[in-house]
C-alpha cells in the first residue's frame, strides 16, 4: 500500500515542517517514507508545498506523483493548484479561514476547517499547520496522534521545546474537529 | 540543519545532501573544499559546521577551480578529502579531474545533478551521466562513478566512493541528482564499513630521512607516458573485474528488461511490479557503478531477454553504453525526458506494453 500527501500553503505557514513531522511520524511507525519539497525560483509570498509518500512494506517509488490521496491546502492558491491533483475519492483538507468553501469537484471528499482561526484561539495562528495534521490523522486513519507527537518532539530544536505542549493541544484539537474517520 | 549528526543510533529522517555529508564525515573525510551551488549546497553547509567541530579542515573555496585543486593538494598528503558541486560547476573542475587521474590521487567528488546545458536550472536531471563517466578533461582516463537511487544508498555509496578511491588510488565520483539531494528518507549510518587503505608508500609527508617523492602529471618522454597509461588502464581492467555493482529485480525470466540509473530506478521498479501483476514478464536492472559499467551482465541479459528499455532523465546517455554492451543482439529502446520529475510509473508501463505488442 502506498499513500501520498501534498501539504501546501504560503511561505511561512510551516508546510515543509508539517510534512517533515508527518514523514517522521511514519518513520517511527516503521513505514517507508519519502519527503520532497517544492524548491525552485519561488517568489516571496508565493506557494510552498511538499509531498510525503508513505509505503507499507515496500520501498517508496516516485515522489512527484501525478495524483495524490490527500491534500492539505492552507491557502486559496494551494487549494486551486492542487484540487486537480487529487485522485478520485481523495481527500481535500482546506483551511476555510482563507479558502472559500466551494466544492468544485464532486468525486473527492472535503474537510473545510478554519484551522487558522482555531490555532489562533489556541494561542498562536502559526500552529495551523500542526492542527491540520491532527485533522489528517483522523481523516486518513493512517497515523496516530501519539506518533505525530513523538515526531514533533524529535524535530523541535531545544530552544523550541517549550512549544511542544501547545502543539500537542493543536494536534488533539484538529483530531477532535474532524467529523469522520476514513473508511 | 540544526542537529549535529555524525554517528547516530537507529534510523534518522534526513535529506540526501546531509546524508552524503554526514557519511563523508563518518568515512573519515579530513578536508572539504567547496563552493555553493543548488541543489547541493546543504553538503557544504553541513561540512562548514561539522568539520570545524571535529577539528578537520573546511575551506569555502573562491571558485570550483580552487576547490578541485585544493582537494588534489590535500589528497597528495594521503588524507581523505572531498569536494562537492553540481553540473555546470562540475564542468569547471574537468581540468582538475584529468590532473587528479594522472597524479593518481584519491580525490572524492560529489556531483548532484541539475538541469543543463549551460547554467540550465536547479531541477533534477540525469544529464551529466556522460560528464561523469566520459568526462570533459583531456587525455585517456576513467574515474570511478557510483550512482545512488535512495537516501540510504547515498550513505552506503559515499562510504564506497571513499574506499574505492583510496583502494585504487584514483578519483571517484558520487553521482546523485537534485531529487535525491533534496528529499528526506529514513536511513541508517552505522560505522564506516571498509578497512583503511595504507597510503604510506606514496603520500607526501616531507622528505625527512627518506628519498623525495614526486607527484606530478608530466612525463616528458613518450615511452614513459606509454608505460604510465598502460599501468592506469590495467587498473581500470581490475576495477571492471572486481568492483562492478548493480541492482536487479526479476530479470531471470524477463522478456523485457528495463534499465535505469540513480533515482529513476525507483519508478522503474514500481512499473515492473505493476507489469508483473498484469502477468507480463518484465524485470528491472540498475547499475550502481557507472564506471566500471556492468557490460558483462548486460551482455548476459541480452541473451536471455528479448528487448531492453532504457529510461533516463536525459535525452539518452546511459543508452549508448547499454547499446554497446548489447552489441546489436536485441532491440534497445529509450524513454526519457530532459529535466524535472521522474517519468511516471504509468508512462513506463505504457511504453513496456507498447514494446510487447509490436
Amino acid at each position: 500500500m502506498e499513500k501520498s500527501f501534498i501539504i501546501a500553503g504560503f511561505g511561512g505557514q510551516g508546510v515543509l515542517l508539517a510534512g517533515e513531522v508527518l514523514a517522521s511520524a511514519f518513520m517511527s511507525d516503521d513505514k517507508n517514507v519519502t519527503w520532497y519539497p517544492s524548491y525552485g525560483a519561488e517568489m516571496r509570498g508565493g506557494t510552498v508545498n511538499c509531498q510525503v509518500v508513505m509505503a507499507d512494506g515496500e520501498e517508496v517509488s516516485s515522489v512527484n506523483k501525478k495524483e495524490v490521496d490527500f491534500v492539505i491546502a492552507l491557502n486559496d492558491l494551494s487549494f486551486e493548484k492542487f484540487l486537480p491533483k487529487l485522485k478520485k475519492g481523495g481527500m481535500m483538507i482546506a483551511n476555510s479561514s482563507l479558502v472559500k468553501e466551494i466544492k468544485k469537484r464532486a468525486d473527492i471528499n472535503y474537510i473545510f476547517a478554519p484551522v487558522g482561526k482555531m490555532a489562533a484561539e489556541l494561542g498562536n495562528v502559526k500552529m495551523a499547520n500542526i492542527l491540520s495534521l491532527g485533522i489528517l490523522a483522523k481523516a486518513s486513519n493512517l497515523i496516530s496522534i501519539e506518533k505525530l507527537t513523538v515526531a514533533l518532539d524529535s524535530i523541535l530544536p531545544e530552544h523550541r521545546k517549550h512549544l511542544l505542549p501547545m502543539n500537542i493541544k493543536a494536534l488533539e484539537t484538529g483530531f477532535a474537529f474532524c467529523p469522520v474517520a476514513a473508511v | 540543519m540544526t542537529t549535529t549528526l555524525n554517528k547516530s543510533e537507529g534510523k534518522v529522517l534526513i535529506k540526501g545532501n546531509y546524508a552524503i555529508a554526514n557519511a563523508a564525515v563518518i568515512a573519515g573525510c579530513q578536508c572539504y573544499f567547496g563552493y555553493p551551488i543548488t541543489p547541493q549546497s546543504e553538503i557544504g553547509e553541513f561540512m562548514s559546521g561539522k568539520m570545524q567541530e571535529l577539528g578537520r579542515a573546511y575551506v569555502s573555496a573562491e571558485s570550483e577551480l580552487g576547490a578541485i585543486n585544493m582537494t588534489i593538494g590535500a589528497c597528495s598528503t594521503g588524507v581523505k578529502a572531498m569536494t562537492s558541486s553540481s553540473s555546470c560547476a562540475i564542468s569547471l573542475m574537468q581540468e582538475g579531474i584529468s590532473y587528479a587521474c594522472s597524479d593518481e590521487l584519491p580525490v572524492v567528488i560529489v556531483s548532484v545533478m541539475r538541469g543543463g546545458p549551460g547554467l540550465g536550472n536547479i531541477y533534477p536531471s540525469q544529464g551529466d551521466y556522460e560528464q561523469a563517466v566520459i568526462g570533459g578533461g583531456n587525455g585517456d582516463y576513467r574515474i570511478i562513478v557510483l550512482a545512488p537511487g535512495t537516501v540510504q544508498e547515498c550513505v552506503d555509496l559515499t562510504y564506497k566512493t571513499f574506499y574505492l578511491a583510496h583502494k585504487y588510488r584514483m578519483p571517484a565520483m558520487l553521482l546523485a541528482d537534485g531529487l535525491l539531494g533534496q528529499m528526506m528518507e529514513p536511513c541508517l549510518f552505522g560505522d564506516y564499513p571498509y578497512p583503511e587503505v595504507d597510503n604510506s608508500e606514496w603520500m607526501l609527508t616531507g622528505a625527512k630521512n627518506r628519498h623525495r617523492r614526486v607527484i606530478r602529471s608530466y612525463a616528458p618522454l613518450a615511452e614513459d607516458q606509454c608505460v604510465f597509461l598502460n599501468k592506469l588502464f590495467n587498473k581500470y581492467k581490475v576495477l571492471e573485474e572486481n568492483e562492478v555493482m548493480y541492482d536487479e529485480y526479476m530479470v531471470d525470466d524477463a522478456d523485457i528488461v528495463v534499465m535505469s540509473f540513480g533515482s529513476m530506478g525507483r519508478n522503474v521498479k514500481s512499473a515492473v511490479k505493476a507489469c508483473r501483476e498484469k502477468g507480463l514478464k518484465v524485470g528491472a536492472f540498475r547499475p550502481l557503478t557507472l564506471f566500471p559499467f556492468p557490460n558483462r551482465k548486460i551482455e548476459e541479459l541480452s541473451h536471455s531477454a528479448k528487448k531492453i528499455l532504457v529510461t533516463e532523465i536525459n535525452m539518452g546517455q546511459m543508452l549508448r553504453d547499454v547499446r554497446l554492451a548489447v552489441n546489436g543482439r536485441i532491440p534497445v529502446e529509450f524513454l526519457g525526458k530532459p529535466v524535472g520529475s521522474m517519468i511516471d510509473i504509468e508512462d513506463i508501463v505504457k511504453k513496456i506494453e507498447s514494446m510487447i505488442e509490436v
